[in-house]
């Protein structure tokens, strides 16, 4: 039996701890300096006098750079809540369709939802690019939702169809036997039951809308659809880049996602292991 | 079993309705190429990495032509994603938009946009913008520069006079003596900014640099002529690795990028000089209090080069018309507009701040640049409009080959190995040079 070494094990631990947590740190104590600080040598390690007038700049202040950040905040809610709408209804609907009826073709048409995952999502960003503008879909918010529920709906779908499958069928039986209409028995007996997975698939389903990057930047013109990543992004190509707004700005795209998957982290970890035990 | 195919057939129908209603109540896109030629009344797109003119200047615009200007400011590394998703999908994006002059093979090669030649006299433009010829491809003008930007060195007279340098070096000898004389003497620990990011802005810094040695990066076919150590291109990426090794450089640079060094160490008086700075930069940034702890502190300096002063290399900004433009004439006509020298003058401020374009420092006609002198306007404006006239060459002079980016990322990442010292500066070069050789054969 080898011997145990728990220090490399907690080595290993840290190296990735500080790994993933430095750059984090680093915005955040960028955040709190003024330009004057953050541009000095050699640079602060904490914040010599923390001040958040680069928050205070971007959520209350005037001009170009505050203007835009709000704006493409209001643009990013107001895409990753209705594509995660969307998306979990289709996505429940589609579970149980998958989970419960029986139909021809069934398992083929569940496993060609499956596969679609395992496309690069970049492959389809000019087919794409190309059918919303078509439709007229380009720098719109409905452009971008559907864009969004296309790429998210079949990893929502195999999520709750793996809740639903791991729920007993029998209670569902007794509805039919009792009359229930298919709708009734979802409506119903289905919903209340599978809640905990359908509110995991919400959030992952969110955490991931906020985190697109390349299919906004294509899908949106301007500053009416750009969402917060867009923009953000943006900002470091400008003639003098501001460094505390940018930063500032990364901490406000950082912090919903971060304060969702703290809070809720037992709803996203059920949903990613619903059906892995029976 | 009713129940469950009424349901079925009412998902379907919705279904459809949902499809139906995207289609049509919101439809009304229009994809493919085959413009018009109409040129009044019709609103044309302008998609450029800047802000729009004053909205009087669009509107007399307007109101003489009858073409409205809907424009949209994207950043540029957003914007060149956008014109090749648009065009790579043959889909209507903008009407008029950026030509970046690193991407004018790749464009010329692509086809993706309208020659200029079809709309404008661009001979004639020629004798009044120097940097025009870094837009031809293949015999086709791709796009129009609307400003002029080129590389020129900068440096802080105050850290050089602290340093007992009176007369300002004229030769790239004389430019690393005075570099070594003011860290010799303590008046800045190091005092070279070179942004050794691997990034664009060390591939541009070691043409300029190759420049000043007397040198190009390629032949007209696109084979590397920095191979050899007696090369000008080796000699400059050998002095480059040379100046952060020897503590000229400070060490940090290593992931500062072209702009970040500019805003953080040159602004703020922590190096002395940047060989290879952008024009422009003393009037909109280290002479702006806001910015700058420099102000009134820098000036341009002829290119130090191997015998006197050397060339500057162009990397202006220009503006073409995709292929998908759904008005190519009416967006020509704009062109014109745009960089007619008046106006330009006008966006740079000739005329007061009423006509101010915010970020356009440089016109890309000699005229406006000389009307901005004459009055005043631009600091350093003599200078400026002398090189840009005299020494402002083009970094490809047969325009810049089709897989410049693929070649530019080599030199930057072997560039950056190099100055890292994971790589031998002849390494770095062999790197390169065959990157070049199998992009070319």
């Amino acid at each position: 039996m080898p011997r145990r070494r728990p220090w490399v094990r907690t080595l290993g631990i840290l190296f990735i701890v500080l790994w993933s947590l430095v750059p984090l740190y680093w915005t955040l104590n960028t955040s709190l300096q003024t330009d004057a600080q953050i541009s000095a040598k050699p640079a602060h390690y904490l914040p010599p006098s923390p001040t958040l007038s680069n928050y205070h700049a971007l959520l209350s202040g005037a001009g170009e750079i505050p203007d835009t950040i709000r704006r493409s905040s209001i643009n990013i809610v107001v895409e990753c809540t209705a594509a995660t709408i969307v998306t979990v209804v289709l996505a429940t609907l589609a579970a149980y369709a998958f989970a419960r009826m029986r139909f021809r073709g069934r398992n083929l048409l569940f496993y060609a939802v499956l596969a679609t995952m395992a496309f690069p999502a970049y492959t389809t960003l000019i087919p794409l690019y190309r059918i919303m503008s078509l439709f007229g879909l380009v720098n719109t918010y409905t452009g971008i939702v559907l864009v969004y529920v296309s790429g998210f709906l079949p990893l929502a779908t195999w999520i709750l169809h793996s809740y639903m499958t791991s729920l007993p069928i029998a209670i569902e039986e007794a509805g039919q036997v009792d009359g229930a209409s298919r709708m009734q028995i979802l409506w119903r007996i289905v919903l209340p039951l599978a809640w905990p997975g359908i509110v995991s698939t919400a959030i992952i389903t969110f955490l991931f809308a906020w985190a697109q990057f390349l299919f906004p930047l294509v899908l949106s013109s301007d500053l009416s659809t750009q969402p917060l990543t867009v923009a953000i992004a943006a900002l470091q190509g400008r003639h003098t880049v501001p460094f505390g707004l940018l930063n500032a700005a990364g901490v406000l795209a950082l912090a919903v996602p971060a304060v969702i998957a703290v809070a809720l982290n037992r709803f996203i970890v059920n949903g990613l292991l619903s059906g892995s035990v029976k | 079993m009713t129940a469950f195919r009424y349901s079925r057939t009412v998902y379907l129908a919705g279904a459809l309705v949902l499809v139906g209603a995207v289609a049509t109540g919101c439809g009304g896109g229009k994809s493919g190429s085959g413009g018009s030629d109409k040129t009044t009344g019709v609103t044309i797109t302008v998609a450029l990495a800047t802000e729009p003119p004053p909205q009087a200047s669009i509107d007399a615009f307007t109101k003489s032509t009858g073409i409205t200007v809907k424009w949209t400011n994207t950043d540029w590394d957003s914007l060149q994603t956008k014109i090749a998703a648009a065009a790579t999908a043959k889909t209507y994006f903008a009407d008029a938009t950026d030509v970046d002059w690193s991407r004018v093979g790749q464009l010329g090669k692509l086809n993706w946009f309208y020659p200029m030649e079809n709309y404008l006299d661009t001979k004639a433009l020629a004798a009044e913008m120097p940097q025009l010829t870094s837009f031809s491809s293949n015999g086709h003008v791709v796009g129009i520069p609307y400003d002029a930007s080129f590389l020129v060195t900068t440096v802080n007279k105050k850290l050089f006079t602290k340093a007992g340098i009176s007369t300002m070096p004229t030769t790239i000898d004389e430019y690393t003596a005075d570099l070594k004389q003011i860290k010799s003497k303590n008046v800045a620990q190091y005092p070279l900014n070179i942004p050794f990011a691997a990034a664009e802005g060390l591939s541009t810094y070691w043409y300029q640099t190759t420049a000043a040695f007397g040198g190009t990066i390629l032949d007209g076919s696109g084979k590397p002529q920095f191979a050899t150590p007696d090369s000008p291109g080796y000699r400059a990426a050998q002095w480059m690795v040379d100046a952060i090794k020897q503590g000229l450089v400070p060490p940090g640079n290593i992931n500062v990028a072209d702009s970040q060094g500019q805003q953080t160490l040159m602004a703020k008086g922590v190096v002395a000089s940047t060989f290879a700075d952008y024009s422009g930069n003393v009037g909109s940034l280290y002479s702006v209090p806001a910015s700058s702890t420099v102000v009134d502190q820098v000036a341009y300096l002829s290119t130090p080069g191997v015998g006197g002063a050397g060339p500057n290399m162009s990397n202006p900004d220009g503006i073409g018309i995709p292929r998908q433009a759904k008005y190519p004439a009416a967006a020509a006509k704009f062109i014109d507009w745009f960089t007619n020298a008046q106006n330009q003058a006008d966006f740079a401020g000739a005329s007061g701040p009423d006509k101010v374009m915010p970020g356009y420092f440089l016109p890309s006609r000699l005229a406006g640049m000389t009307e901005l002198t004459e009055k005043g306007k631009l600091i350093g404006g003599q200078q400026l409009a002398d090189l840009l006239k005299n020494s402002a060459k083009p970094v490809f002079p047969q325009g810049a080959p089709s897989w410049y980016p693929e070649f530019s990322k080599s030199v930057y990442t072997s560039l950056h190995a190099a100055a890292t010292g994971s790589m031998s500066v002849d390494d770095a070069i062999k790197a390169m040079a065959g990157t070049a050789n199998k992009l070319s054969s």
